[in-house]
């Protein structure tokens, strides 16, 4: 087969992996050495595809071979796919030719299960390590972790790769078991835990041998079993919490061919999981925590973001005087960021904070308005009903154009 | 050494500063009172202006570097910069003193091109000058355009890294093997030129743009007039393997083209390979059938299931202990593993912990992290030996809540110690001791299956429970989270001695004050 077609069919194939981030790898520069690539701890999105989302990295299968029977995945043992397998070399000439035209900033590798786990793993790891040892490759790694691989292979692709993944897949063991049988969320924890028991090593000992500098991530299929959006966030934080995790990745569930009985034939809105993805940054940044978000079962709300939603139910806060408030607390004002909150606790201590100010800060204006007071400015309906506001402020409904996408083509 | 590129600019652009702050001091000047003593000023801060501008195309020339640390450097050593009241009597001929971060912020709007950007960074310096340091706040008029230029500026340099490709020249063509054309919006190319050094190691390569040209040799950079657009005129053959990926890595089952156009601007399309390709693909999958992920021309192929059987497929693992599965109460969701106690089988002495900590549901063992650690210096002190003894805990799942981005400990509820008592007992019925330590309050309820029962009533008393020595102390975990130093020592030493005595009435002695 050329390697145009095995492009085609395990680029395809790997399309439904979110996680595209080149970023948090330590600096390197191949100034004056020889081989090649850089890294500045910022990735750099190199392209974008007309779903949107950033071409950061080569996302490649190296085979979607698989033994697995996963539900959810185009690439299960009895799907009717095309399948191909890259050799090493290939992966690696891709990596290169790639990385010397600007196209990415690395390579994000993961597999189809073949033979077994370790045999899988032994593979991942080769290609890394090629392009490490033999090619001086300073660009980015990541390499998708198979669970139940020797705990040997996971330290050596640590070594190697910047970033390593392990995916939780779905937010309920119960889910797990149902549509992905040969996976198993205790062992996954396990891998997780090994991983973080390694980077904390890492930590306390700098002298200890690399150990994926990026830290490691792992992606949560939201749409494919029937767990709500709090389910969702308290299984994430409790990664986020247990594991040291960098990011936990949403993919909303994407139809595939020939899909089996056991998950939806049609996919979640998509603006589920940008809700979702508002709410873990609230998690991650904003010291907010999943019970404060959705304090019973449910799903966040779609027509306001997570943190409107949060501010409409705690009007006891509200409106917060800027001049006087807790700067963690600035940062929970609908339409003001963490960077905002920050310029303004500087600003204040300067001189009293005035509503020109934010408008000057490009605060959103509307939305802040019923929840601050400044030295010149008081909401004048502060008493103002939560759902009043919620509708004034919901994304407006529109009326979707008839053929929206050959428009803007 | 020829002269490098980026010199060549910056002699270009250092001498566009000087026109243009002569015509802005002239502004300036003709509504200043003191206009002899103004204007000595002014040159000087027209000199500081130009080496910003130098620094802001982040010239390679060693004298303009070191001025501008020099300058930089100056400036750290003043450190009453912030309290200094405005100077009322400016000296001739002294030098502007700007902080570190100003001078960042000139460096970068330097590079922003407007044909009025030295006046305003003129103006910027000072009004910095004349004490109003708020000129660099995102609340002030001048702050806001100034951090905008920086942005605008930065933007475009992320953008050149981003969106700028490179075409491979046939092998036989000779240096540079790669090429690449771009039109930045701002006077960028240096600093990128330098971010291409980085990443292509030694290969050759050059960039073009309208105003200029970039060669690296692969070893150095040399700057050169701008060359006609050139890139387009090779061919590249691995332009198809990257269209190929780029048109099998989008999904269509989520098209969103306005989000895509919204992240690259429309100015950057014309130069992108992938341009060529995108007008097809949103086509298609806006007016295709296939509401699926895959792409369809991989759907088209021949497909292969693979035949192997469910029991074949799944990994060997090891059969989980009945443990793993506990599903007795709900702690087991949260946890990462199960701790069973760990020790000699037939030890005479067991120590029951509250519950596994954080290190140890990581790590599968029990007392491995910081309270481990004490533990361990407590038998130590005690002169027992960890191989001889069994340590377990009450609660083999760790129970804990968020608290950012870390695990709090937070204390079983008698439910959750009475449900994990049945795993207790196996220990107990295995190792059979004839001593128990109970560190803390948990393990204590646990023993005596209740919870009203208080440590105090129990402590440096050893008695008889269920034919065995039940010894009650503190947990190592207290010892090291109370707060002053000497019940710190208390606590410890109370370990200590609770070790000591259980030791004691294992050898059979009796319990001291029985």
């Amino acid at each position: 087969m050329e390697l145009n077609d095995k492009l085609e069919i395990l680029a395809d194939a790997a399309k439904y992996d979110a996680s595209c981030a080149s970023s948090g790898a330590p600096k390197r520069s191949s100034e004056g050495k020889d081989g090649l690539g850089a890294t500045n701890g910022m990735g750099i999105c190199h392209s974008y595809t007309p779903d949107g989302r950033c071409v950061s990295l080569l996302k490649i299968l190296l085979t979607n071979f698989c033994v697995y029977d996963c539900q959810y995945c185009v690439n299960r043992r009895t799907s009717n796919v095309p399948r191909a397998r890259f050799t090493v070399q290939e992966v690696v000439k891709l990596t290169v030719d790639f990385y010397l035209r600007n196209y990415i900033d690395g390579l994000f590798l993961s597999s189809g299960i073949i033979q077994s786990a370790d045999y899988t793993m032994e593979q991942l790891v080769a290609v890394a390590r090629e392009l490490r040892e033999v090619h001086q490759f300073r660009g980015y790694i990541h390499l998708k972790t198979i669970p139940d691989a020797d705990p040997a292979l996971i330290e050596a692709a640590g070594r190697y790769a910047d970033r390593l993944s392990v995916n939780i897949e779905l937010p309920t063991q119960d889910s797990v078991q149902r549509l992905a049988p040969e996976k198993n969320v205790h062992t996954i924890k396990l891998a997780m835990g090994n991983i973080r028991l390694k980077l904390d090593e890492k930590e306390n000992e700098p002298k200890a041998p690399k150990f994926a500098p990026a830290g490691q991530s792992t992606q949560m299929i939201v749409g494919a079993d029937a767990s709500d959006d709090a389910r969702i966030l308290t299984t994430a934080e409790t990664l986020y919490g247990s594991y040291k995790l960098k990011r936990v990745y949403y993919s909303a569930f994407s139809p595939i061919p020939e899909s089996p009985k056991s998950v939806p034939l049609a996919p979640p809105p998509l603006l589920r999981e940008h809700r979702l993805y508002q709410a873990d940054f609230l998690l991650r940044s904003y010291g907010f925590q999943a019970k404060e978000l959705l304090p019973d079962s449910g799903n966040l709300p779609l027509d306001i973001d997570p943190k409107l939603a949060w501010a409409l139910t705690h009007r006891e806060h509200f409106p917060m005087d800027l001049n006087r408030a807790e700067p963690q607390m600035i940062a929970r004002i609908p339409g003001i960021g963490i960077r905002n909150a920050q310029r303004i606790v500087e600003l204040r201590r300067m001189r009293q904070v005035r509503w020109a100010d934010l408008a000057r800060l490009r605060c959103s204006m509307k939305k802040v308005a019923p929840f601050i007071v400044t030295a010149d400015y008081r909401p004048a309906q502060d008493t103002t009903p939560s759902d009043t506001l919620r509708k004034a402020m919901a994304d407006v409904p529109q009326q979707m154009a008839l053929f929206p996408e050959l428009q803007a083509a | 050494m020829p002269p490098t590129a980026v010199g060549e600019l910056v002699n270009d652009s250092g001498s566009k500063v000087v026109k243009e702050v002569e015509v802005a001091s002239a502004v300036e000047v003709a509504s200043a009172v003191e206009v002899e003593v103004e204007v000595e000023v002014e040159v000087e801060a027209a000199s500081a202006v130009e080496v910003a501008s130098e620094a802001g195309s982040k010239a390679v020339t060693e004298s303009a570097s070191e001025t501008a640390s020099k300058l930089a450097s100056e400036e750290t050593h003043n450190p009453d910069e912030r309290s200094d009241p405005p100077p009322s009597n400016f000296q001739p001929g002294a030098q502007p003193r700007i902080s570190r971060k100003l001078m960042e912020m000139l460096q970068g709007a330097a590079c922003y091109r407007a044909h009025d950007r030295w006046a305003f960074l003129y103006r910027v310096l000072w009004r910095w000058h004349s004490g109003e340091h708020d000129v660099i706040s995102m609340a002030d008029v001048d702050g806001t355009r100034l951090h905008h230029m920086v942005r605008a500026a930065r933007h475009e340099e992320h953008d050149m890294h981003a969106y700028l490709r490179f075409r491979e020249r046939p092998e036989e063509a000779g240096a540079p093997r790669f090429v690449a054309w771009f039109e930045p919006a701002h006077d960028v190319l240096p600093q990128v030129a330098q971010h291409f050094a980085k990443r292509m190691g030694k290969t050759s390569w050059m960039i073009a743009t309208p105003e200029a040209t970039v060669l690296w040799d692969g070893a150095r950079l040399h700057t050169g007039e701008a060359l006609a657009r050139s890139a387009a005129d090779f061919d590249d053959a691995g332009e198809s393997l990257w269209l190929t990926y780029y048109r099998s890595i989008f999904n269509p089952a989520r098209l969103n083209a306005d989000i895509m156009h919204g992240h690259i601007r429309q100015r950057f399309w014309k130069n992108l390979p992938e341009a060529a390709v995108v007008p097809h693909m949103v086509t298609q999958a806006a007016a295709g059938a296939r509401k699926v992920g895959q792409l369809d021309t991989v759907g088209k192929r021949g497909g292969t299931t693979i035949p192997i059987s469910s029991e074949k497929a799944a990994p060997e693992r090891q059969q989980p202990s009945s443990l793993d599965e506990c599903r007795r109460c709900d702690l087991w969701q949260n946890a990462t593993q199960a701790v069973a106690g760990q020790g000699a089988r037939r030890a005479k002495i067991m120590l029951v912990g509250e519950q596994p900590g954080d290190q140890e549901d990581l790590a599968g063992k029990p007392f491995v992290g910081p309270a481990g650690d004490l533990l361990d210096k407590a038998m130590d002190e005690a002169a027992l030996d960890r191989r001889t003894v069994y340590v377990t805990n009450a609660v083999k799942h760790f129970k804990w809540e968020p608290r950012g981005k870390r695990r709090l400990h937070k204390t079983p509820a008698q439910k959750e110690v009475m449900a994990c008592r049945y795993w207790l007992e196996t220990e107990l019925e295995t190792v059979a001791p004839d001593v128990l330590v109970a560190l803390g309050s948990t393990a204590l309820k646990s023993i005596l299956q209740t919870g009203s029962v208080t440590m105090k009533d129990y402590m440096g008393a050893p008695f008889e429970h269920e034919g065995r020595w039940v010894v009650v102390t503190y947990h190592p975990a207290y010892a090291l989270r109370v707060p002053d130093r000497e019940s710190r020592q208390a606590a410890f030493a109370a370990i200590v001695e609770a070790l000591k005595t259980a030791q004691q009435l294992a050898s059979g002695g009796t319990a001291p004050g029985l």
